[in-house]
């Protein structure tokens, strides 16, 4: 249903555009862009509101799984993907081709429902490739820049070792179960005999590296800072907040399960990888002067907490609803700074950091914007990140009892956050507290809007944080916990 | 009827809810500047004080409401509203004397150009005391408490750019060699870092309970009383208690944390008359209020709290005598009130201490919340007339005023009816019954301390007559001060205030004695209404009804003699020397304090406050200063700074390097990377 809606204006978007024969009316694409993503995220939340999508359905069996995991993912990454739409408002309105643009994006996003809905490899790596596919493209939009080409070149580069890798890894577990349904992999891999669990192993590898990509783990995340400083911004907040949430969506559903049923411990790989990942994504943000670069490398380190919540899955019950909700809350507060710097790079036409002094006086509602999501990334209560990194790093503790390295995740996440505070700080104090002397300048109404949404999201989730948890809670699966 | 629940349920919510939404709507009003806002925050209180009064025909008849929803299930936590029988009261006191003081704050603070950042701070200082009032845990009201101690802090320091005229004090006087004078930033910082010694102590007490009872609800805590078992096993039961009062000492101004109240007087004086006279500074003895039966009802179950109770008694009588003295002697007529409110909430937490240590627990519980009631009115009443006075004349200082009598004749009645409620003029204002209530209950409580306590009570009494007597006769007799006469001679001549500002006050002088009139029937009713309460909601039966003392005629036959005897004497006495001295003037005040050194160092000492601010700066501020820079020089610089400073920063910024060395921007590098990865994620999984 919701993709129907995506697809059919995602196609229908450029015939549009053939048909008029004319370019340049950015708003009337990006209207029925909006309109098509609006009324598949209300589709959505209705659903979930009038309580009709069923509980987690990861071994049902059927090929598209409609339950509250996918939902949750959907609903998660359509917020973004609107994001990005209205944020584009601004940032396209000088450019070119604005049909293709706004086609491509709602492409993109019917992959990356897809992918949160996909309950077989096949229709997963297809739905995967929907999604990454326009969004090379989409890197690359801004053709006569070198960084964007740049962008979308290694982009592009280690998409397709991805995707390869996917392919071989789905290509192992149908060789080992004769099946590509999840259900039908997981049950075979857990009657596999001994001398096969190797191989089973190799795919396992294989699906992380290939799905850790798009996530940005350390070591699969060398493209990401490029990618991200080089494209248009609105594209980088789809990349880093929404695409990258379906790398976990894929991986919740093959690889957390997959890890209950082999019964081998990954658990403690995930460790060292979120590990790996918090500490380099932070410690490599320190530096950055640019702002879209630094968040490049905070959302690598938020791929690290989120992937704590993988890890100790097997452990706690609380894991997978802490990963769920700080992916929905990561969605939203780094959505919203890199929609404040399209703001930014619309307004002033720069993103670097020392140029964002005075921006407190020069656009405050962006500048608020960019505020309160750093200090929510960050995990300062009362915002929603603060709960979410919680529940996390709660579910780390609680794991201890059965894992003893588990305590360690809480300790690493705790120390990065600090770590990361004193980046976002910094970016905080240029804007606040030193001053460029510069015009108050005119902001987007577009952004001005996603900042207004976002921060309300921010702060009533982050003083009243109970249905997010709640539904964090119910669209976990359920059938591996202890 | 489930149906009509709901609907106070909701009521309850939004008592507190709207003020907030009308302090977020400040700043989009702000546009069009002039007297919008102001018609938005009347419209705000008036709305929530209706709300408010929805609340109340229930709750006369013994009901309550209680509605809680989940709030932060991960950790357990529970919102919700109660809204008892004590509850509903305060928060309709509350609620309709904020919305007396803004109406005349539209009038007060007319033409100011920061009058969105004032009504912003005001609502949400509304919001936050009903929702200390109408919270059903202590961490939710923490919430408002917070919220009341932030307002306060902004609305001190509202003039914030520190001018000559907004300051109190002195200017150039010292004490011990610290300046007595003090600009509204300063005050406001003291008020905010005096209070937050009692919020820590609080915060303590009340994780100390929780971390034994597992809640933080007041019903909860009643219904079951393990915790209590528990914490009174290992000794810390009093403690805690003790220490939750730590946040009622900070936020009503008692002794040792008094201090701050003078100078919060800073602040625009309708601040003055909404949070420090008439209800955030009874947060405290709300609080009391509120966990006085708790520890109370604790005693059936054999546990007693009776030390807690002593501290609160007596921290109430040091409080109520140690401020009045000084309000004998201060020049300013703000400062004055604000000793007069100090003490006056010394009179209210020594009849809640006086409460626990005797058997009937519902007289002086009535009795301190009679005179909060009562207080709340007069003081709210003369702080807004001393607002017009401010207003009208210019200065703060009394000796800047005299012989205004005539010009303003509507302010002198309303100080007159008023003034007279918190002296305790017999019969007719709610001060006299209030405070013959506490009276009474100190007498009859059989505690061992309760003659000490009731000299102290009768003595304050004495001293409050007479420095109201004085204020009165300072201001309003006597001949016109040379400040007066200036600004005649300038053509500004003394008028009475604009309309907005005296009817506010004047509603609550009226009031004052209506309720003065009827008021031994009033508190029956109270009276009555508590017994119920305390009854049905903590088991707290009393033994008896009201004492009966046949000695004294119909009327008065609720009444004991001795309490009445000594609340007349006092009265008379204090109004007597207050009328030579100030009124009549047959004696000169100054010349009959310089006839005698014991005079003289008397008033030295009252003046500087006893030496007790003098000494708080000297040992909190001053001192840790100099420590402070002590260690900046000889060990922030050498150790920390060279040390570890630059080390970690070396350090970090080492790795940050290290890690993007790694990113070359060279595709193939990372390719190598990536694959690396892929062998070592394979190589974990396989080992």
């Amino acid at each position: 249903m919701v993709t129907a809606i995506l697809g059919a204006v995602g196609v229908a978007l450029p015939v549009i555009n053939v048909l008029r024969r004319e370019s340049g009316s950015n708003m009337f694409y990006a209207a029925i862009a909006l309109g098509a993503l609006a009324a598949a995220i209300s589709y959505v939340v209705s659903q979930v509101a009038m309580g009709t999508v069923a509980a987690s359905q990861v071994l049902s069996g059927d090929v598209v799984a409609d339950d509250l995991l996918g939902a949750f993912f959907a609903i998660a990454m359509l917020i973004v993907a609107v994001f990005t739409t209205v944020s584009s408002f601004a940032y396209m309105r000088e450019r070119r081709y604005p049909a293709v643009y706004y086609s491509l994006i709602l492409l993109s996003a019917v992959g990356m429902v897809m992918v949160a809905y996909a309950n077989d490899l096949v229709v997963l790596f297809v739905a995967w490739e929907l999604m990454s596919i326009p969004t090379y493209v989409l890197a690359g939009f801004n053709k006569r820049d070198p960084s964007s080409n740049e962008a979308a070149i290694k982009y592009f580069m280690f998409g397709a070792l991805a995707s390869a890798l996917i392919v071989y890894a789905i290509s192992l577990a149908y060789g080992l179960t004769g099946t590509t349904d999840i259900a039908g992999v997981v049950a075979g891999m857990a009657a596999l005999d001994a001398s096969l669990v190797p191989l089973a192993l190799l795919a396992g590898a294989l699906f992380v590296a290939g799905f850790g990509f798009k996530m940005g783990l350390v070591p699969f995340h060398m493209w990401l800072p490029d990618a991200y400083e080089g494209s248009p911004p609105p594209v980088t907040a789809l990349l880093a907040a929404g695409t990258k949430k379906a790398g976990f969506a894929a991986a919740v559903r093959v690889v957390v399960i997959g890890m209950a049923a082999l019964s081998v411990d990954w658990a403690l790989a995930l460790a060292i990888i979120a590990v790996m990942t918090m500490t380099v994504g932070n410690v490599a943000a320190v530096m950055q002067k640019s702002l879209s670069r630094m968040l490049a490398y905070s959302s690598i380190g938020h791929a690290g907490y989120i992937l704590i919540g993988l890890a100790v899955a097997p452990y706690s019950a609380t894991a997978l609803p802490g990963s769920l909700l700080h992916v929905l809350n990561h969605a939203v507060m780094k959505g919203v700074a890199f929609v404040a710097i399209v703001g930014t790079v619309t307004a002033l036409a720069t993103a670097h950091i020392d140029r964002l002094r005075g921006l407190g006086r020069r656009m405050p509602i962006t500048a608020v914007g960019i505020t309160v999501s750093l200090l929510a990334l960050a995990g300062v209560p009362p915002l929603n990140g603060f709960w979410s990194k919680l529940v996390l790093f709660g579910a780390a503790i609680d794991a201890g009892a059965a894992a003893p390295w588990a305590p360690w995740l809480a300790i690493a996440g705790v120390l990065n956050s600090a770590l990361s505070l004193a980046y976002y700080g910094w970016v905080i104090r240029k804007m606040y507290f030193e001053d460029s002397g510069g015009e108050r300048v005119r902001e987007p109404r577009a952004i001005i809007a996603v900042v207004a949404f976002s921060v309300g999201f921010m702060v009533a989730f982050g003083v009243y944080p109970e249905p997010l948890i709640q539904l964090a809670q119910s669209a976990a699966p359920a059938s591996l916990m202890p | 009827m489930a149906e009509h629940e709901g609907l106070l349920a909701a009521a309850a919510w939004l008592v507190w809810i709207v003020p907030f939404a009308a302090a977020l709507t400040m700043p989009a009003l702000k546009r069009w500047q002039g007297r919008v806002p102001g018609w938005a925050a009347i419209a705000g209180a008036a709305a929530s004080a209706l709300l408010a009064a929805s609340l109340l025909p229930g709750a006369l008849a013994g009901g309550e409401v209680h509605a809680q929803t989940s709030w932060i299930a991960a950790v357990g936590l529970e919102a919700g509203v109660l809204a008892d029988p004590l509850a509903v009261i305060m928060s309709n006191v509350v609620a309709w004397i904020s919305l007396l003081i803004v109406i005349y704050a539209t009038g007060y603070m007319r033409g100011d150009p920061h009058i969105v950042r004032f009504w912003f701070w005001i609502m949400f200082f509304v919001g936050s005391m009903q929702l200390i009032v109408l919270s059903d845990n202590l961490l939710q009201m923490f919430f408002g408490w917070e919220g009341v101690g932030l307002a306060s802090y902004a609305l001190i320091g509202f003039w914030y750019r520190d001018k000559k005229k907004d300051h109190v004090g002195t200017e150039g006087r010292t004490v011990l060699g610290m300046l007595d004078y003090y600009a509204p930033t300063h005050a406001g910082m003291k008020a905010f870092i005096m209070t937050k010694i009692g919020d820590v102590m609080m915060l303590a007490g009340m994780f100390l309970i929780f971390a034994y009872a597992g809640t933080f609800g007041f019903r909860e805590l009643v219904g079951d009383t393990a915790w209590a078992e528990a914490m009174g096993a290992q000794g810390l039961l009093v403690p805690a208690l003790v220490l939750l009062f730590g946040g009622a000492i900070g936020k009503s101004a008692q002794f040792p944390l008094n201090e701050w109240l003078l100078e919060a007087m800073t602040g625009p004086t309708a601040v003055s008359a909404l949070i420090h006279a008439a209800t955030m500074v009874k947060a405290g003895v709300f609080l009391v209020a509120r966990l006085g039966p708790i520890a109370f009802a604790l005693g059936a179950s054999g546990l007693l709290a009776d030390q807690f109770f002593e501290v609160v008694a007596w921290v109430g009588a040091i409080t109520a005598l140690l401020l009045a003295s000084q309000g004998m002697v201060n020049p300013e007529i703000k400062k004055v009130l604000a000793y007069s409110t100090g003490s006056q909430i010394g009179y209210m937490m020594m009849a809640f201490g006086v409460a626990g240590l005797s058997e009937q627990f519902v007289d002086g519980y009535t009795a301190g919340f009679y005179h909060l009631i009562s207080h709340a009115m007069f003081k709210a009443s003369l702080f807004m007339a001393a607002g017009s006075l401010l207003h009208v004349v210019g200065s703060r200082f009394m000796t800047d005023m005299g012989g205004l009598r005539r010009h303003m004749r509507k302010t002198y009645a309303f100080v007159w009816a008023a003034g007279l409620a918190l002296m305790g003029a017999p019969f007719i204002t709610t001060g006299f019954w209030s405070k013959d209530a506490i009276f009474a209950s100190v007498f009859e409580s059989g505690s061992e301390w309760a003659m000490p306590i009731f000299a102290i009570a009768v003595v304050t009494a004495v001293i409050t007559a007479f420095y109201t007597t004085r204020m009165i006769g300072m201001v309003f007799f006597g001949p016109k001060s040379e400040h007066v006469r200036k600004l005649e001679s300038e053509g500004h001549g003394i008028h009475e205030a604009p309309l907005s500002m005296w009817v506010p006050y004047g509603v609550l002088a009226a009031v004052t004695i209506a309720i003065g009139v009827m008021g031994l029937a009033f508190e029956e009713s109270l009276h009555h209404l508590f017994g119920g309460y305390l009854e049905e909601s903590f088991g707290i039966h009393s033994p008896h009804g009201e004492g009966e003392h046949p000695a004294l005629p119909a009327p008065l036959s609720g009444l004991n003699p001795v309490a009445l005897g000594a609340s007349l004497a006092a009265f008379g006495v204090g109004i007597g020397l207050g009328y030579a001295f100030y009124v009549g003037r047959w004696i000169d005040p100054a010349r009959f304090v310089a006839s005698n050194p014991v005079f003289r160092g008397m008033h030295a000492v009252l003046l500087s406050r006893w030496y007790i601010n003098a000494a708080i700066y000297w040992c909190f501020v001053v001192s840790p200063l100099w420590l402070a820079r002590g260690v900046f020089r000889y060990f922030e610089r050498t150790a920390i700074d060279a040390g570890m400073n630059t080390g970690l920063e070396r350090a970090v910024g080492w790795a940050a390097r290290v890690v993007q060395g790694a990113q070359t921007g060279i595709t193939q590098s990372y390719l190598y990377v990536f694959g690396a990865g892929l062998l070592l994620v394979a190589l974990m999984l396989l080992m």
